[in-house]
């Protein structure tokens, strides 16, 4: 029983952060209506500002560094004050800089930018502090004290005191305080708020610092436990989530409760999960698991009667073009793909063809969210099932390869319908925090489970069909045109479908939903079927990718297709154009290791700072120009062709970025 | 019961204690025009949502002899119900032809397959568009069109695919006095075409001289019904409209 309470008390270190990111978020979710996905990043920087003062006497800024400090390093507390100033530098930087553009954008925009934020910090923290993991010095004294036989540790319960003090201050400033009041006003009715002479833009800055200030001393503070790496804390958002939504998204006070149970609870379970009639299979990824289970639970339960909050206005979704066959086009683009597959090099051709199966992962996401509306941000997740499938039915059962890329891409299509499930009462933003809880929690328990993914590799058979072999590799030779010309074929085959949906009555109907779901079923169209659908086809083609990013590699590992993979190539779906193909070829264009990629890393060793500056231009696409660089293209084409006196666009979509005054123009209409 | 139309018996609807539809009965034939009116707030609206499904309600609805009660929305419209909302509530982005189109196709799996590897075969809808005259702007985006074309769309909508009764929401709501008067029309001539149409609207004299029957509705009961002639001359239709309608907020 005593290690019970021992473990009882550890979990407080977790439920540390928990309570400190859960009320930054309910704090900027009530005075903004943003969910910040960048929460866990934001109060990132301030520990990491704080490490290092206490390390190295270094004041590490975006940019530049001072030596503030003899090199032995500052004391604690002064250095912890620094960092605190810093994450409110930030939580100010952050709302003038990102937010506040896009505080009447619609649920898409925001969460996007907040993803967007989310890469930025992390890129930024590489790139400034490191990718290592550093240790943080402890703040309070460690000693332990005995209750009931069981030896306490007592850091994790002052921890745990002192969040808990901190979140009833934010309760205290919500509950007592005029702003406050205001606050929760405007996060009801903000239209009420302004005509009642309050100004949600303050509100919003104060509630941007005060949250930021409290994420960052729950994680100071838990980080002198684990250590601080820019990945560990970035991701610890998805289990606040959860307690975010335990606490309804309205009481710091079931934040606080909600934060403790979940830390405790995850610490018994590690505890339980150690025992021996504990099944080996359900033993990893059981940190990711418990939130998305609860996530789950949660908008089952509650569903509908979650608040949603009331805003001044909102922008559409950018507009859709139907795709077009035309041969012409395609024909210059196919010989294009084709000139390039023979004429570059080996590693151009390998980034080249990533290229095009990022496409295809991009495109899942435009079927998804450019199509249907609905935000998903398990698509990656979806490609690793399906690429961890095929590890298993080429290695296991020989299976041929055309057949097993449709047979995998099914698998993948089962989990996406799965994940859907909740679509049916929940949209936008919770959405978002599911999906985004789902991929975490299959990303841990099944790509980083040993006991269905060995540790020692899941190879994956070559591709042969009639005699010709499309292995990627043969002998010293390790991108074949032979396997990107078979990535190209699938590709192309997979656009040819998705243009024939998207053209067809299902396409219609994903566009009928998406513009107002209650219309949709006045005209006789099964809402919860077509969404069904739409996770399906979307999960389907993301499936397709994985199969094939699994043939590329010929060996799978978690990390193939982790969340952050997912993530960017979300990125790049929105900046590219979420609502056409064109987009999504963009987006394969600049994704993660693809051509750009590729040319950077060669060119100018750039690495580290291709995801810093993924990061900024997804913040800057969905602040100036939701309909991406293929959508702003469209616009120009089609302004133009009206000029020439032809009055419909035909244009096709175009890779060129779109001049600058136009930018503007748009930024105008939009603020 | 096996008539032909829509009929409901003791449709009640309750927001919290707020009874909005009080054991509501009522029948619409086959090619006839019912109108419902009622001051703001007398449950029109409720009325239309908890026959089409967007609002619970107790009691029996019937279309064509079949309960349509357990029925949701999409159901509903397949059995031959049809709407329109008081704001259109078209699908902006999509032009007029599509518009008519997402209602005139079934969608699911068969629809998903017959799209990647065949070609889509199902209702034109020619013959809705000419109903309301917008033969001319069906490549136009519906949000591109002016409000009274909107209403005409979503008229239109809701008769393309299977049409055995439709629901009218304030179709006159917005729209100038020519143009009611056109609608007016339009809705004689699709009641004429077969559906039998239940028409809800402020415009007394469009109710009153386009329907067959009229039924008054007032703080959720039914107080009256009977043909316009016998409205005009009601004392309880007098006193409902004459009375203080200021004091009720519109659903």
């Amino acid at each position: 029983m005593s290690t019970y309470l021992e473990f009882a008390v550890l979990g407080l270190g977790l439920a540390t952060v928990y309570v400190g990111l859960g009320t930054g978020l309910l704090l900027v979710y009530r005075a903004t209506g943003i969910v910040n996905f960048a929460q866990g990043a934001m109060a990132m920087w301030g520990v990491y500002v704080y490490a290092t003062l206490q390390e190295s006497g270094l004041l590490v800024l975006p940019i530049g560094s001072i030596q503030v400090a003899d090199e032995r390093g500052m004391d604690v507390w002064p250095a912890v004050a620094v960092g605190l100033v810093n994450a409110a530098v930030l939580g100010v930087l952050v709302h003038y800089l990102v937010f506040r553009p896009v505080r009447r954008a619609p649920d898409l925009a925001q969460v996007v930018v907040s993803i967007g934020l989310m890469i930025t910090l992390q890129a930024l923290a590489v790139i400034r502090f490191g990718p290592n993991h550093v240790p943080v010095e402890s703040l309070f004294e460690n000693d332990y004290v005995e209750v009931f036989g069981a030896t306490l540790s007592q850091r994790e319960m002052v921890m745990a005191a002192v969040m808990v003090v901190l979140a009833l201050g934010v309760w205290a400033y919500l509950r007592f305080t005029y702003s406050g009041a205001a606050t929760r006003a405007a996060s009801e009715n903000e239209r009420g708020a302004v005509l009642m002479g309050f100004n949600p833009d303050r509100l919003a800055l104060v509630a941007m610092v005060m949250g930021a200030l409290v994420s960052t001393a729950g994680v100071l503070m838990a980080s002198t436990l684990t250590g601080l790496s820019p990945g560990n804390y970035t991701l610890m958002v998805v289990p606040a989530l959860a307690v975010l939504l335990i606490a309804r998204l309205e009481s710091i006070g079931a934040v606080v409760l909600g934060g403790l149970a979940l830390g405790i609870f995850q610490s018994e379970l590690s505890l339980i999960a150690a025992k021996p009639w504990w099944p080996v299979w359900a033993k990893s990824g059981l940190d990711q698991v418990v939130p998305f289970i609860v996530i789950m639970l949660i908008l089952f339960v509650l569903g509908k009667r979650l608040p949603a909050r009331g805003s001044l206005q909102s922008v559409r979704l950018p507009d859709v073009a139907l795709p077009r066959f035309r041969p012409v086009p395609i024909a210059v683009m196919l010989a294009i793909a084709v000139t390039l597959i023979l004429v570059l090099d080996d590693t151009y051709r390998f980034g080249f063809t990533t290229s095009l199966i990022i496409s295809l992962l991009a495109l899942s996401y435009v079927v998804i969210t450019g199509y249907l509306g609905q935000i998903s941000l398990a698509q990656a997740a979806f490609a690793g099932v399906a690429g961890f499938a095929l590890a298993k039915v080429t290695a296991s059962w020989a299976m041929p390869f055309p057949l097993a890329i449709v047979l995998c891409a099914l698998v993948a299509t089962l989990f996406g319908v799965a994940v859907a499930l909740p679509a049916f009462r929940i949209r936008g933003v919770q959405l978002a925090i599911v999906t985004v809880a789902a991929a975490l929690a299959i990303e841990r328990f099944v790509f980083g489970n040993y006991s269905l993914t060995p540790p020692s590799g899941n190879p994956i058979g070559k591709p042969e069909l009639f005699g010709i072999s499309f292995a990627v590799r043969e002998g010293r030779d390790l991108a074949r045109p032979e396997f990107s010309f078979m990535v190209l074929a699938v590709v192309t085959l997979v656009i040819v479908m998705f243009v024939r949906i998207a053209r067809g009555d299902t396409g219609r109907a994903f566009l009928a939903v998406r513009a107002n779901e209650r219309a949709a079923a006045s005209a006789g169209i099964d809402v919860r079927r077509t969404k069904l659908m739409g996770f399906g086809v979307s999960a389907f083609i993301a499936g397709v990718a994985g199969t094939l990013l699994g043939y590329s590699h010929g060996q799978l590992s978690a990390d193939s297709f982790s969340l952050v993979v997912g993530l960017q190539v979300f990125a790049f779906a929105y900046l590219g154009g979420i609502t056409s193909f064109g987009g999504a070829l963009v987006a394969g264009m600049l994704g993660p290791l693809g051509l750009i990629y590729t040319a950077m890393h060669a060119w100018f060793e750039m690495g580290d700072y291709y995801h810093l500056i993924s990061g900024l231009a997804l913040i800057l696409t969905a602040i100036l120009n939701p309909s991406g660089i293929a959508g702003e293209t469209k616009h120009q084409i089609a302004w133009v062709r009206k000029r020439a006196g032809r009055s419909r666009s035909t244009g096709a979509p175009d890779v060129e970025e779109p001049p600058a005054e136009v930018a503007q123009e748009r930024k105008a209409e939009h603020v | 019961m096996s008539e032909s139309g829509l009929v409901t018996r003791g449709l009640t609807v309750r927001y919290g204690g707020v009874v909005a539809n009080d054991s509501i009965d009522l029948e619409v034939r086959p090619g006839t025009v019912v109108g419902l009116i009622g001051p703001n707030g007398a449950g029109k609206t409720t009325l239309v949502d908890a026959v089409t499904g967007f609002t619970q309600a107790e009691g029996a609805i019937e279309l064509n002899g079949r309960s349509l009660a357990a029925m949701p929305p999409h159901r509903r419209k397949a059995q031959g119900l049809t709407r329109t909302w008081q704001s259109a509530e078209l699908f902006g982005e999509l032009t007029v032809e599509e518009n008519l189109l997402v209602s005139a196709r079934e969608i699911g799996f068969r629809s998903l397959v017959r799209d990647v590897f065949g070609t889509s075969r199902g209702g034109s809808v020619d013959h809705a568009l000419e109903a309301v005259g917008l033969m001319a702007v069906r490549d136009v985006l519906a949000r591109d069109l002016t409000l009274g074309q909107q209403k005409l769309v979503g008229v239109a909508r809701a008769l393309a695919g299977r049409c055995d009764l439709l629901l009218l929401d304030e179709p006159a709501a917005g729209l100038d006095s020519n143009e009611s008067l056109e609608l007016g029309e339009q809705v004689r001539s699709i009641a004429r075409s077969g559906p039998g149409i239940l028409l809800i609207d402020h415009d007394m004299s469009l109710v009153l001289n386009v329907c067959d029957l009229v039924y008054v509705l007032e703080f959720g009961k039914m107080i009256f019904h009977g043909t316009p002639a016998q409205a005009r001359v009601d004392a309880a239709v007098a006193a409902a409209y004459l009375g203080s309608p200021m004091e009720e907020a519109d659903a």
